[in-house]
């Protein structure tokens, strides 16, 4: 749902100059499929055993009862990630500007909280078009 | 706003659907309270504040694409901004 929500403004942030990736510890075997699935023209990239999510400090280990659960209805994230510890990123979205500096920063351990991808382009937009009115793109 | 509704909205519809217990989901109530449980939990590790911030330098990557073609951060950033969004997978 969520991918579908940023296809539908991955335009307009290439409009902004801007560019969106996603980072998901799924191997490029499902990645591909899900990519051809949903038309993205944004890449999804393979973070194979989560290295990149790390360095962003967003990974987390499943807890037995809700691995054992998960498994219940069948999904199995050593096929799905290659992951057999069961370790997953908290989802997260980031702005980054060409500097290398994190201007935005959306983390929420609780799933199913998602920031807007308006949103997103909004802040965009404003990274874009003045330099620092710091804070004011300050997320959470 | 757009004919689609806020994400945020359909996300809480379909929370709402799985949660009633209802097909095609049919949750139950124990499987209910254990997802609730380590969400609590997670929240309570600290993890959203032990997360990079704004302010932070973000790490570079490289990485590869569906189509496993690599794409380094450093290339895109030349060309702008970048949001990046962390997806835990469609499993």
């Amino acid at each position: 749902m969520e991918l579908e929500a940023l296809q539908q403004v991955e335009s307009e942030i290439r409009g902004l100059g801007a560019r969106l990736v996603v980072i998901t510890p799924e191997i490029e075997r499902y990645t591909r499929a899900l990519h051809r699935k949903l038309n993205l023209t944004f890449d999804i990239l393979t973070d194979l055993h989560l290295k990149v999510a790390e360095q962003f400090g967003l990974v987390f280990t499943l807890p037995d009862y809700l691995r054992d659960l998960y498994k219940s209805f069948g999904s199995t994230l050593d096929r799905f990630n290659d992951e057999p510890e069961y370790r997953l990123p908290v989802p997260a979205r980031y702005i980054i500007d060409s500097g290398g500096i994190i201007r935005s920063a959306d983390v929420n351990a609780d799933y199913t909280i998602r920031p807007e991808p308006s949103e997103t382009v909004s802040r965009l937009g404003a990274l874009k078009g003045g330099p620092t009115s710091s804070g004011g793109l300050a997320a959470n | 706003m757009t004919a689609m509704a806020m994400l945020q909205e359909r996300l809480d519809e379909l929370k709402r659907n799985i949660e009633s217990g209802a097909p095609p989901y049919n949750m139950s109530h124990e499987a209910l309270e254990k997802m609730h449980r380590a969400t609590a939990e997670l929240k309570a590790s600290g993890i959203e504040n032990r997360a990079l911030k704004v302010g932070d330098r973000a790490p570079e990557f490289r990485l590869f694409n569906q189509d496993h073609v690599e794409v380094a951060s450093a290339d895109l950033l030349r060309q702008g901004p970048l949001a990046v969004s962390f997806f835990r997978g469609h499993w």
